[in-house]
This record gives C-alpha cells, structure tokens and sequence, in this order.
C-alpha cells in the first residue's frame, strides 16, 4: 500500500538490519551504482526507502 | 519488502540483471540522489537507464514477489525493446512523476490508457500511477472519478487494492456538499471492501492492512463510529494473526506500526508493550521501537515511561525522522505540564530541521515548528 509523505506516522518497515537479502544490494551510493551498471550494461534498480 | 519479498529465494535469479540500490531516504549521505529523484512516497522502486541515466520505470508503493517479477520485466523490455505508443507515454508519465510534476504525469498516464489496446498487460501499473498522481496533483475529484471508473479493469488483481484505497481516500477529501462525494464514497468502499476479501488477490498483509485503514477512516468520516469499532476490531485480528505468522523477527515487526495504531484507536494501548518490548531486544540499534514505545505509554499516561522510551529513540535517530521524535517529547514535556522544557525541546526540533540537506528539507514543516514555538 502506497504511503504519501503526510502519512509519515504510519509508515510501514522497520530498519532491518538482520535480513538476509538474496539479492546484492548496494547501500546509499549512487555513484557507485551507477557506475557498475553501465560497466555491467545492465539497468539499476533502486529501492527509495526509509526506516520508519 | 526487506522483511518478506527481497529475501524470497525465487529472486536469485535476477541478481547478475541488474545492479541493485538500496536508498534510505533519511540518510543525508543520499542527498544528490533526492535531488534528481525527488522521492514523495515509500518505498519508491525505479529502473534506471544507467546510459541515459533516466527512469524506464518508476513504481510507488511495495510490491509482492508476483508484482516485482513483473516490474523487472516491464523495465527491461521498456529499455531495450521495440516500444508502443501506450509504453512510450508511460515511461514519459514516470519521468514526469519522477520530476514531481503530477498533474502533468496525469495527463501522460492518460495518454498512454489512450494509446492502449483493451488487453494492454501494464493497464494494472498504470491505473494506479495514474489515480496516485492525481491525488498528489491535489485533484481528489478527478482521482475518485477515475479510480471508480478504472476499478472494474483493475478487479480481482493486485492493483486493485490501491486503485480502490486511493480513490476512497480522495472521495473522503471532496468538500460535504458535493454532489459526486456519496456516490463516490459508496462505489469505492464497496470496491475496497470487495479487494479486501477476496483472498485469491495476492496481496501482502501490508496491502490488506491499508485497506482496513483506509476503510476505517471512511467510516470515521461518516462519523459511523460503532462501524468504525467494529472494522478497528476486525483490523487487529487480523494484524494479530499476520504477525504470528512471521517466520522472522523481521516479518513480525512489519507489523508493529499497523498494531500500535489499532490498539490506540480501540484505546487498548497496552496491548502493544509487550511486542514493542521484544522488537527492542530484536533490533537494538533500531529508533522504531522506543518511539512507538513511547507512543504506546504516552496514550496509556504514563509520561515518564514514554519520555525514557523517547530518549533511546532520540539516541538513535536521524534524518527527518528526529524532527517527529523531538516533537513528541516537546508534547510529552508539556502534558507533564513543564512548559519551559517543552519550548526548548520544540526550538531544539526547529533548529535540527534547519540543518538537513536542502533535498531533507520542508519549508511547510519548518513553517509549522515556528508557528508552534511562536504559541508556546
């Protein structure tokens, strides 16, 4: 379910710190990302999201 | 989607197709991504050209495992394949949704609807892009019209579910006296009420659990309040047994903030101590579950329990999130009837909101801190 910014209060996931993703997420750096992406000539995908 | 769909062993084999980004929005390290991908609903999933450097896809909102597959695969053809008119105008949508510009993303969500065969498979993706950009342009009227319209192409199917919620959420927004606002509000509540029972819709419980909070606050609206009690009711069954069934600490604290707003709606407050105790112990470097600790005491009165709840949160916050936890203290302060502290503690909210990245920033917000500190 889509939260818009004035639904802060009642956003959804936890900070996660001990979930083991199957897929290599890179953490907070675009650049990098980025980069990696275009070596790789594959697309980026982002997941936008926060902690509360 | 980290507790329930990122960790799903059937994702595997898209690891080596794409470069995968994780952004937390609060993190102020994230400021220049914010600044070309202004994000203003979570999560946020976008795929990105990284030659172009422009979005193929942009998708508010969590996904299923189902609904991820999907979307990889729409990216991907949408980047490398041969594109039709429909596709084209709904990869421009995106980008103009990705630029904040709503009502113009609107007009291009319907461009590509126009453009559309009947049996167009991205018609679900973009009925909802489409519904959500017109409430975020501000135009509740024309988003409730189009979310009843669009909802019998969409039934049945995981799109459903924020066709139908966003649409009754505008419906609810449109002023008493307008003659479109009651039959609006009875078409969508059937819908979502419809979405929310029809248990072949793959949706996750977060999905389910925003219909519930969507239906209830149409029902409060109406000032139905034994309505309301009832569906509240029904509403922390039904989180009560999601979370038991979470196979992980994690898949269980998704749940936490669904529960603590029940339990406070039905004035049972207490009820929500002892998961928030153990998501505490589970997560110890997380702010979520002393903040809401704090919630939970605040509703019980009990102030100073939630003022130490707060504190530990307040150790481990950051980004604009604080701001909110500084503001609850400043409240907490002033129900202890200790007006000094709560305008220091309200100052100290200001002056914190002041120093994020510009990207972190809202003016509407800082505008609020003042005129809240200029009464105390």
């Amino acid at each position: 379910m889509k939260k818009l910014a004035i639904a802060l209060l009642l956003a959804l996931s936890p900070a996660l710190a001990l979930a083991k993703e199957v897929l290599p997420f890179i953490d907070n750096d675009y650049g990098r990302a980025l980069k990696m992406a275009r070596t790789k000539n594959v697309p980026l995908f982002v997941d936008a999201w926060a902690p509360w | 989607m980290r507790a329930f769909v990122f960790t799903d062993k059937a994702l595997e084999r898209y690891a080596g197709q794409f470069v995968w980004l994780a952004i937390d929005t609060e993190n102020g390290t994230n400021a220049a991504f914010l600044k070309k991908y202004p994000i203003n609903v979570w999560p946020t999933l976008l795929i990105v050209d990284p030659k172009k450097e422009s979005v193929a896809l942009r998708y508010s909102g969590g996904a299923t495992v189902p609904q991820l597959k999907k979307l990889l695969a729409d990216g991907t053809k949408l980047m490398h394949g041969k594109q039709s008119a429909a596709d084209e105008a709904l990869s421009r949508a995106d980008g103009l949704e990705t630029a904040g510009k709503h009502a113009e993303a609107a007009i291009a969500y319907e461009a590509a609807f126009a453009a559309a065969p009947k049996d167009w498979s991205r018609s679900g993706r973009a009925a909802e892009s489409l519904v959500f950009a017109l409430a975020l342009a501000h135009d509740q009227a024309r988003c409730a019209a189009r979310a009843a319209e669009l909802y019998p192409r969409v039934k049945g199917t995981y799109s459903a579910a924020n066709v139908a919620a966003t649409g009754l959420g505008c419906a609810g927004d449109l002023k008493e006296d307008d003659p479109h606002r009651a039959p609006l509000l009875d078409t969508l509540e059937k819908a979502s009420r419809e979405t929310l029972d029809d248990a072949k819709i793959p949706l996750s419980g977060d999905d389910r659990s925003g219909l519930y909070e969507t239906l209830i606050g149409t029902r409060a609206s109406m000032k139905d309040e034994a309505g309301a009690t009832t569906l509240r009711q029904e509403w922390a069954t039904f989180l009560e047994a999601e979370a038991a069934k979470g196979k992980t600490a994690e898949q269980r604290a998704v749940y936490d903030p669904h529960r603590l707003g029940a339990y406070i709606a039905l004035k049972q407050p207490e009820k929500a101590i002892p998961m928030l105790e153990q998501s505490e112990k589970d997560f110890p470097t997380d702010y979520n579950p002393p903040a809401r600790l704090a919630s939970a005491y605040k509703a019980m009165g009990r102030y100073d329990d939630a003022l130490a709840a707060n504190g530990r949160a307040l150790q481990r916050a950051y980004g604009p999130r604080k701001i909110g936890i500084l503001r609850n203290r400043s409240d907490l302060y002033a129900l202890k009837g200790d007006k000094n502290t709560a305008r220091k503690t309200m100052e100290e909210a200001l002056q914190y909101a002041e120093s994020l990245p510009a990207e972190q920033r809202s003016e509407a917000l800082l505008a609020s801190l003042r005129k809240k500190i200029a009464t105390m």
